[in-house]
C-alpha cells in the first residue's frame, strides 16, 4: 500500500501493476496447494484448448465423440473405451474431452460478461456516489431478490437453450457480487490521497478511474473472477442436468450426466466420471483462486 | 431506529412493486403456454383451449393480466392453472416440509461449519488448517446434483434403506419413536446434501473471523491478564466471531424456495422448490407469480432483519 | 427475594470457565449429536419390519391435477380416478367395450323424413312396405307416419341404410332440411327463447344449444324466408354481435340413440343410490361452460338425455357418430353432491376429496407425496376388492420411480426397455409385457417442399434402420409400426407390410426424385441442399436417442439433419401448434379408438389443430368421415384397414415402432383371485392383459393375506 501511495500519478500503468503483481507471485509461489491447483487448472486449460482446436479441424481423440454405435451401447470401462460408452455407444472419454472446452468456455466467458457489467456498474456507483450510487445499489438489491436459479431457468427458456444464451444469462445474473465489491473498493480508493491529488491536478474522471483506481482494485477483482469461473461451470452443469443446457449431440460435462441419469443404477461410469471432471475443475479453480486471494491480501497481514 | 425502519419499509415496498412487474413479465413472456392435458391429446379441440384461456384471463392484455393477478394474489383468490385451487393454499401446504428441511439444513451447516471453523482457527497455519480449508473447497466444488445422485445410488445398491419422500410407506410402525426416526432419516438425507455448501462457507467464515478477532487488542489483554487460553479462545474470541453469523441468518430465508429445486426432485421431497420447478415446466403462471413475489418479499425482509440484528448485536452500529 | 441473590451469586462465582465449557460443549457436542441421530435413524430404517400392510403402492409420474373425471385426464389423475369412479361402460381385458355401471345397453336409430303433404308420406311408406324382404338386412324395426313425416326405426344406427331407403322415394316430394348455426357471445338460451315467439319459428323442427355462445336450429322448408326473419330478429339483439350460417343441408334426420339400463345395486361412497339422475347431471356438467371440461367435444353429438325412470337413461344423438359410445366410459359424478354448486366449489371441496362408486374410496391426498384410497366395502362387484388400500406415490421422474421400486416402496415399475434384460435375468422379480397401443414416429412437415415428394418420404422410410432401433433402443421389446393403428386394436390391418431397411433402394428413390450428391457430400436438387432440422421435446431420452439415430442413418445417404430439443411447453406452442418445423419425433398413445379425424383430416391443419404435418388426401378425408358414421363391426374393420394402408403407403410420418409395455414387480408380491362368473373363483398369478397389468386390480391380493379371502 505504501509504495502505491508514493508512486507518482503519471507513472505508466504497467509499472504500477508490476510491483504488486510480482509481490503476489512471490507469495503465491510458496503456497504448495495453490501451485498444485494452478497446475491442474493449467492442465484443464491445455486440454480444453487442444481438444477445442482439434474439434475445429475435425480431429478427434480417441474417437469421434458424436459417432453412435448401438452395438457398443452401455459398455463398462475397458481398454478400448477407457471410461466406457453411453446409451448410444458413444465413447465417454472422447465426449468428456470434447465437452471440456465447452464447459471451460462457458466458465470463462460468463465470468468475463459478469466482470464487465459488474466492474462498470460498481465503478460508476462507487466513483459517483450520492444518489446515483443509491439508485444503483437499490437496483442491485432488487436483482438479488430474484431467486437466481429460477431467473436463469426462465431466461434460458425465454431465449432458447444455446451455448451463447446460456453464457450471457449466467453472466447477466452473476455480476451483482462483483459490482458490490468494486463499489466498496472505489469508495475507499476515491478518498485516497493520490486520487485526490490527481483530481486536484484536473485529470478527467475516466483517466482517474482507469489509471489510478482500477489497477489498485485489481487484486480483489481478479480473485472474484477466478472464484466465479467454477461457479459458472457448476451452474451450466446444473442447467444441463435439468435439460436446459447446451443442445445435443454436443457434449458438455453436465449433459453427459443428464444423458446418463436414466441408466444411473446400471451404468455408474456415465455419471461418476463427468461428475469427477466437473468437481476436479471446480475444486482446482477454487483452490487456485483462494491461494491468489491470500497472496494478494496485503492489508490483513500488515496489521 | 423508527425512522430508519419506516424508510426501509417504504423503499422495500417500492422495490417489491417494481420486482413484481418485472417478474410478471419475465414469467408470462417465457415461450410456451400452459398445456394441462399431458401429451398431445386429439380430444382437445381449439374450442376447449379457448375456453381454458378465457377462464384464466390468458386472452386479456398483459397489463390487465398483471392487475388481475396482483388483485387476486392480495385477496387470496389467485388460482393455480393446474388444479384450480388457491395458490396460497398450494404454497401453504408445502411449508411444513420445506421449513423442516431447511431448518435442519441450516442447523447442520451452522454446527458443522462452527466445528470445522473453530478447529481450523485453533490450528491456524498448521496442517489441520490447510486440510480443513481444502475440505471446505471440496464441499463447495461438489456439484449438488451429482453428489445427491451418488448418495442415492450408493444407498440403493448397498443397503435397502428407503429414501424418497418424507417417510417409509407400506408398513405399520411398531411405535412412535420408530416413526419419528424414520421421518428424521427422510429429511436428514436431503438436508445433508443441502447443507454441504453451507458447512464450507460457514467454516471459512468462522475461521477468518476468529483469526481476525484473536489479533484484537482485548484478546491480547485478556491473555496478558493471565486468563486460560481455552477460556479466552472459547469465551471471548468465539463469542465475538459468531456475531456476524447470527446476522447472516436473515439472508437464508429466500433459500427456502429457490435453493433446493434439484435436491427436492432427486429425493422426491414435497417442498416449495419442486412446486416452483413444476410450475415453470407447466407454465402455471399464477403459482409462479405468487412464488416470485413471496421470495422477493422474503429477501427484502431478510435484509432488513440482518441489518436490525446487526445493530442489536453490535452496539457500535447505529441505524440512521 | 432469592432472584437477586442468585444473580449476585452467579456474578461472584467464576462463570468464565463454565461458560467456555458450555460453548465448547456446543461446538463439539452438537455435531456429534447430529451425527449420532443420523446414524441411529439410518439403523432404524434399515431394520424396519419387512411385513407389509395389506396395501398396494403404485408410483405415478407427477402430481394428478384433479380427481374430477370430467375436468382433467392426465395419466396420473387417470390412474387414481379409475379406482374411485366408474363409467357406464368400460373396456374389457381385450380392449373391447363392455358394461360397468350399466347392466346393458341397446342401440337404435330414428330416421325421420319430411314430406310436403301426408299423401307423399303415405306413398313413401307403401314403397318401403313393398321392400319387406330387405327389412331383415336393413335391421328395420318399424315405419310409421306422423302428419307428413315418415318415421323409420332401425336397430342399427348409421347413414348407409337410411340413404338406401331414401333413394326409394320421390325426392321432389321431400322437404329439404337445413341446419342453421347462430354464434353469439352470450345468452344463447334467452335469445332462443325470445325467438320462439317469432312466426318463422314454426319452421324449427329441432333445437340444440352448444354453449352459452352458440346454438343450432334445424329447419324444414324454405330457408330464405326463415333466414330473413332470423336476421331481423338478431338485429334487435345487435349487442351480442350474432352471426348465423347454414352449416348443413340434409334430406332427412338421422338420430341414433343409446338406451342404458343401469345397475340398481350401485351406491355412492356416501351411501346414496346411483341413478339416472347422475348420468343426466354428468352430461350437463360436461356441457356447462363453467367447468371448461376437456371432454366436451365427445359429447357435442348428443341432442338430449332422457331419464324415464331412475334406472334408465336414454341418450339421443344429433347424427350418427359411432365413437361416441366410448365416451360413456367417463366416470359418473354424484348429482346429489355437486348439483347447484359452482366449479370453484368443486375445486376446493370435491376435486381433491371425491365421492365415487368405485372399488376404492378416497382417503387422503398429501400434495406431491401420496394419495391413498381405501377399500369400499359396499362395492357393487362384491366381495372385492381384497386389498385394504392403495397408495399412489407421487414421484417426479422415472429415476425416482425406479429407486422407489428398488427399495420396495412401490410395488410395480413400468420398466424402461434397456432395463428389461436385467430384470428378466433376475429371479427376484416377476416381469410381464404386452404390446402397447402407442406408436412413435418421425413426422415430416408436408408444408416444406423437400418433403412434398412421396418418393422422398418412401426413401426416408427405407433409409432409417427401424429394426436396429427396436433392437438397441427397445432391446427388442417392440415391433416395427405399420401405420396409424397398432396390433392391439381389433380394427388393425395385419396385411400392411412394413418398409424394409434398404439404403440402396432409398438412394435410388432419391435419385428418381432428382436429388443428387453435391460437392459437400450433401444431396442437392436445383441448388437446394437436403438439410433439415429435426426437433423433439427434451426430457424424453428415447425420443432424443431416436433423433440421434435418424441423424446418423440419414447422414450416410448424404442428408444433413440438425437436432434441436425444446422444453415441452415451448415445443408445443412455438413449433407444433404453429406447424413451424421441418420434422419432429413424437408419439401417439391413442387407445383403441378408430376415429382419427382430428389427426388426418384435411380440415384439421390450422394452427392449434392436430394434423400438424399438413397431410391432405381427399380419399382419406372420405374414409375418416365414413368410419365415424358406421356402427357395424365388419364395416369399421374394412374402412380402418383401408385408411391404415393408404396412409402408411404415403408416409406422412416415418412410422417407427410400437413399444411393448413391460412391468415388473417383486416376485409373488401379488396374485389374482377373481370370479369366473359361474359362481367359482379363478386363482392366477398377476398377468398382463391387453388392457395392462392392472386390469384385475379389484381382485389383486397379497399372498401373505390369503387367509382373509373367502374359500
Amino acid at each position: 500500500m505504501v509504495t502505491d501511495f508514493q508512486s507518482p500519478p503519471t507513472q505508466p500503468q504497467a509499472a504500477i501493476f508490476s510491483s504488486p503483481g510480482r509481490r503476489v507471485w512471490q507469495r503465491f509461489r510458496h503456497d504448495k496447494v495453490g501451485i498444485a491447483a494452478a497446475a491442474i487448472v493449467a492442465l484443464f486449460f491445455v486440454i480444453a484448448l487442444v481438444t477445442g482446436l482439434c474439434a475445429w479441424w475435425g480431429i478427434y481423440f480417441p474417437y469421434d465423440p458424436n459417432a453412435t454405435d448401438l452395438a457398443l451401447k452401455l459398455k463398462p470401462p475397458s481398454l478400448a473405451h477407457w471410461l466406457g460408452t453411453d446409451n448410444l455407444g458413444r465413447d465417454v472419454f472422447s465426449r468428456m474431452l470434447n465437452g471440456s472446452y465447452i464447459s471451460l468456455t462457458v466458465g470463462f466467458i460468463a465470468v468475463a460478461v459478469s466482470l464487465f457489467i459488474g466492474v462498470t456498474i460498481g465503478a460508476i456507483s462507487g466513483y459517483l456516489g450520492g444518489w446515483a450510487d443509491n439508485v444503483i445499489m437499490r437496483v442491485v438489491d432488487a436483482i438479488l431478490c430474484f431467486p437466481t436459479f429460477f431467473l436463469i431457468l426462465t431466461a434460458v427458456a425465454l431465449l432458447g437453450p444455446n451455448i451463447i444464451n446460456i453464457i450471457v444469462v449466467i453472466g447477466l445474473v452473476s455480476w451483482t457480487g462483483t459490482a458490490r465489491l468494486v463499489r466498496a473498493e472505489f469508495l475507499t480508493l476515491r478518498e485516497s490521497e493520490y486520487v485526490r491529488a490527481a483530481r486536484t491536478l484536473g485529470q478527467r474522471s475516466l483517466l482517474i478511474i482507469f489509471r489510478h483506481i482500477l489497477p489498485n482494485a485489481a487484486a480483489p477483482i481478479i480473485v472474484t473472477a477466478v472464484l466465479g469461473i467454477p461457479e459458472a461451470i457448476l451452474t451450466e452443469a446444473s442447467l444441463s442436468f435439468l435439460g436446459f443446457g447446451v443442445q445435443p449431440p454436443q457434449a458438455t460435462w453436465g449433459n453427459i450426466i443428464t444423458d446418463g441419469k436414466t441408466y444411473l443404477l446400471d451404468a455408474w461410469w456415465l455419471i461418476v466420471f463427468p461428475g469427477l471432471a466437473i468437481f476436479a475443475a471446480a475444486l482446482s479453480f477454487y483452490l487456485a483462486g483462494d491461494a491468489l486471494r491470500q497472496a494478494s491480501e496485503t492489508r490483513s497481514e500488515k496489521k | 431506529m423508527l425512522t430508519f425502519l419506516c424508510r426501509r419499509l417504504m423503499i422495500s415496498g417500492v422495490l417489491l412493486f417494481l420486482i413484481s412487474i418485472v417478474s410478471f413479465f419475465i414469467i408470462t413472456l417465457t415461450p410456451g403456454s400452459p398445456y394441462p392435458w399431458g401429451e398431445l391429446n386429439p380430444k382437445i379441440t381449439p374450442q376447449v383451449k379457448e375456453a381454458f384461456r378465457k377462464k384464466f384471463h390468458l386472452d386479456r392484455p398483459l397489463i390487465e393480466q398483471y392487475w388481475l393477478n396482483m388483485r387476486d394474489l392480495f385477496s387470496g383468490s389467485l388460482k393455480s392453472i393446474k388444479d384450480d385451487r388457491p395458490v396460497l393454499q398450494r404454497i401453504g401446504e408445502r411449508l411444513p416440509a420445506t421449513v423442516s428441511l431447511n431448518v435442519l439444513a441450516i442447523f447442520l451447516s451452522l454446527s458443522f461449519g462452527l466445528l470445522l471453523g473453530v478447529y481450523a482457527a485453533k490450528n491456524a497455519g498448521k496442517l489441520p488448517d490447510v486440510l480443513t480449508s481444502i475440505l471446505a473447497f471440496v464441499f463447495i466444488a461438489l456439484p449438488g446434483f451429482w453428489i445427491s445422485n451418488l448418495i442415492v445410488i450408493g444407498l440403493v445398491k448397498f443397503t435397502n434403506a428407503p429414501l424418497l419422500g418424507t417417510q417409509t410407506y407400506g408398513i405399520n410402525f411398531p411405535d412412535g419413536l420408530t416413526l419419528w426416526l424414520d421421518r428424521f432419516w427422510h429429511i436428514a438425507l436431503p438436508a445433508m446434501v443441502l447443507s454441504i455448501g453451507g458447512v464450507a462457507a460457514q467454516s471459512r467464515f468462522i475461521r477468518a473471523s476468529m483469526i481476525e478477532t484473536l489479533r484484537e487488542d482485548y484478546i491480547r489483554t485478556a491473555l496478558a491478564k493471565g486468563l486460560a487460553q481455552e477460556t479466552v479462545f472459547y469465551k471471548h474470541a468465539l463469542r465475538n466471531s459468531v456475531r456476524p453469523l447470527i446476522t447472516g441468518i436473515g439472508g437464508l430465508l429466500p433459500g427456502l424456495i429457490g435453493g433446493s429445486i434439484i435436491i427436492e426432485t432427486i429425493f422426491a421431497y414435497p417442498g416449495l422448490g419442486r412446486l416452483g420447478y413444476e410450475a415453470v415446466l407447466e407454465r402455471d403462471y399464477p403459482t409462479l407469480v405468487a412464488l416470485n413475489f413471496i421470495v422477493a418479499a422474503l429477501v427484502l425482509l431478510g435484509n432488513l432483519i440482518s441489518d436490525v440484528l446487526y445493530a442489536v448485536v453490535d452496539p457500535r452500529v447505529r441505524l440512521e | 427475594m432469592s432472584f437477586r441473590r442468585i444473580i449476585i451469586a452467579l456474578r461472584q462465582s467464576d462463570v468464565s470457565l463454565s461458560c467456555a465449557t458450555v460453548i465448547r460443549l456446543f461446538v463439539y457436542g452438537l455435531p456429534a449429536l447430529l451425527l449420532t441421530l443420523m446414524t441411529v435413524s439410518f439403523i432404524n430404517v434399515s431394520l424396519l419390519s419387512t411385513k407389509k400392510k395389506n396395501e398396494m403402492s403404485i408410483g405415478t409420474l407427477g402430481e394428478p391435477s384433479t380427481l374430477n373425471p370430467i375436468q382433467q385426464a392426465d395419466a396420473a389423475a387417470g390412474q387414481v380416478q379409475a379406482v374411485i369412479f366408474n363409467g357406464l361402460l368400460k373396456y374389457d381385458q381385450n380392449l373391447e367395450i363392455t358394461t360397468d355401471l350399466a347392466k346393458s345397453f341397446e342401440l337404435s336409430q330414428t330416421t325421420t323424413v319430411f314430406f310436403s303433404d301426408p299423401n307423399a308420406a303415405l306413398t313413401a311408406l307403401l314403397k318401403i312396405q313393398a321392400e319387406n324382404s330387405r327389412w331383415q338386412e336393413w335391421k328395420l324395426n318399424s315405419v310409421t307416419i306422423e302428419d307428413s313425416r315418415l318415421v323409420i326405426k332401425l336397430r342399427e344406427p348409421g347413414m348407409d341404410v337410411s340413404r338406401k331407403i331414401i333413394s326409394l322415394f320421390d325426392t321432389s316430394a321431400m322437404v329439404p332440411l337445413h341446419v342453421v348455426r347462430v354464434d353469439l357471445q352470450d345468452k344463447a338460451k334467452d335469445t332462443l327463447k325470445a325467438f320462439r315467439s317469432d312466426p318463422a319459428a314454426s319452421q324449427i323442427i329441432r333445437e340444440w344449444i352448444e354453449s352459452s355462445g352458440a346454438f343450432e336450429l334445424t329447419i324444414a322448408g324454405d330457408p330464405d324466408g326463415f333466414l330473413k326473419a332470423l336476421d331481423a330478429f338478431l338485429s334487435t339483439r345487435s349487442e351480442l354481435k350474432a352471426r348465423r350460417e347454414i352449416v348443413q343441408t340434409e334430406q332427412f334426420l338421422a338420430e341414433p340413440e343409446v338406451v342404458f339400463s343401469l345397475r340398481d345395486d350401485v351406491r355412492w361412497h356416501d351411501g346414496q343410490p346411483f341413478t339416472s339422475r347422475d348420468v343426466a347431471f354428468t352430461f350437463r356438467a360436461i356441457m356447462d361452460d363453467a367447468t371448461a371440461s376437456p371432454r366436451k367435444p365427445d359429447f357435442l353429438y348428443i341432442l338430449r338425455i332422457e331419464t324415464p325412470d331412475p334406472h334408465t337413461a336414454r341418450v339421443v344423438y344429433r347424427k350418427p357418430y359411432s365413437p361416441a359410445l366410448n365416451s360413456w366410459m367417463i366416470g359418473m359424478l354424484p348429482a346429489h353432491i355437486l348439483e347447484g354448486k359452482t366449479p370453484d366449489w368443486w375445486a376446493v371441496n370435491f376435486n381433491r376429496n371425491p365421492v365415487g362408486t368405485g372399488p376404492f374410496r378416497f382417503d387422503r391426498w398429501k400434495t406431491n407425496e401420496y394419495l391413498r384410497v381405501t377399500r369400499n366395502p359396499d362395492y357393487f362387484d362384491a366381495p372385492g376388492p381384497w386389498l385394504d388400500s392403495i397408495v399412489f406415490r407421487v414421484l417426479p421422474d422415472q429415476l425416482a420411480l425406479r429407486l422407489a421400486f428398488e427399495t420396495g416402496q412401490v410395488d410395480f415399475w413400468s420398466v424402461d426397455p434397456w432395463a428389461v434384460g436385467r430384470f428378466e435375468r433376475d429371479n427376484r422379480f416377476d416381469i410381464f409385457s404386452s404390446p402397447s397401443s402407442s406408436y412413435t414416429y418421425v413426422g415430416w412437415n408436408l408444408r416444406r417442399p423437400i418433403f412434398q415428394d412421396e418418393r422422398v418420404r418412401r426413401a426416408l422410410a427405407h433409409a432409417v434402420n427401424v429394426p436396429e432401433m427396436v433392437k438397441y433402443i427397445l432391446y427388442g421389446h417392440g415391433i416395427q409400426s405399420t401405420g396409424i393403428f397398432t396390433p392391439m386394436m381389433w380394427f388393425f390391418n395385419p396385411d400392411v407390410k412394413p418398409f424394409v431397411y434398404d439404403p440402396e433402394k432409398a438412394r435410388q428413390l432419391l435419385a428418381e426424385a432428382g436429388w443428387t450428391p453435391g460437392k459437400d457430400g450433401i444431396l442437392q436438387k436445383d441448388g437446394q441442399r437436403f438439410s433439415f432440422t429435426l426437433i423433439t421435446n427434451n426430457g424424453n431420452e428415447i425420443r432424443r436417442d431416436i433423433a440421434t439415430l435418424v441423424q446418423d442413418d440419414l447422414k450416410k445417404l448424404g442428408i444433413e439433419v440438425k437436432i434441436e430439443l425444446y422444453e415441452w411447453a415451448v415445443f408445443l406452442k412455438n413449433f407444433i401448434n404453429k406447424g413451424n418445423f421441418d420434422a419432429m419425433v413424437l408419439g401417439w398413445a391413442l387407445g383403441p379408438d378408430y376415429d382419427q379425424y382430428q389427426i388426418w383430416h384435411s380440415s384439421q391443419t390450422n394452427p392449434e389443430q392436430l394434423n400438424v404435418v399438413n397431410y391432405k388426401n381427399p380419399k382419406v378425408d372420405e374414409l375418416l368421415v365414413d368410419i365415424r358414421e358406421e356402427y357395424s363391426r365388419d364395416k369399421i374393420i374394412s374402412l380402418a384397414g383401408h385408411m391404415q394402408s393408404t396412409i402408411y403407403r404415403e408416409q406422412p410420418y416415418l412410422f417407427l415402432y410400437v413399444p411393448e409395455g413391460t412391468s415388473v414387480m417383486w416376485k409373488d408380491s401379488y396374485r389374482i383371485r377373481r370370479p369366473d362368473r359361474r359362481g367359482g373363483w379363478i386363482n392366477t398369478p398377476v398377468e398382463m392383459t391387453k388392457a395392462g397389468w392392472g386390469y384385475y386390480m379389484d381382485w389383486f391380493y397379497r399372498p401373505e393375506y390369503a387367509d382373509l379371502l373367502p374359500k
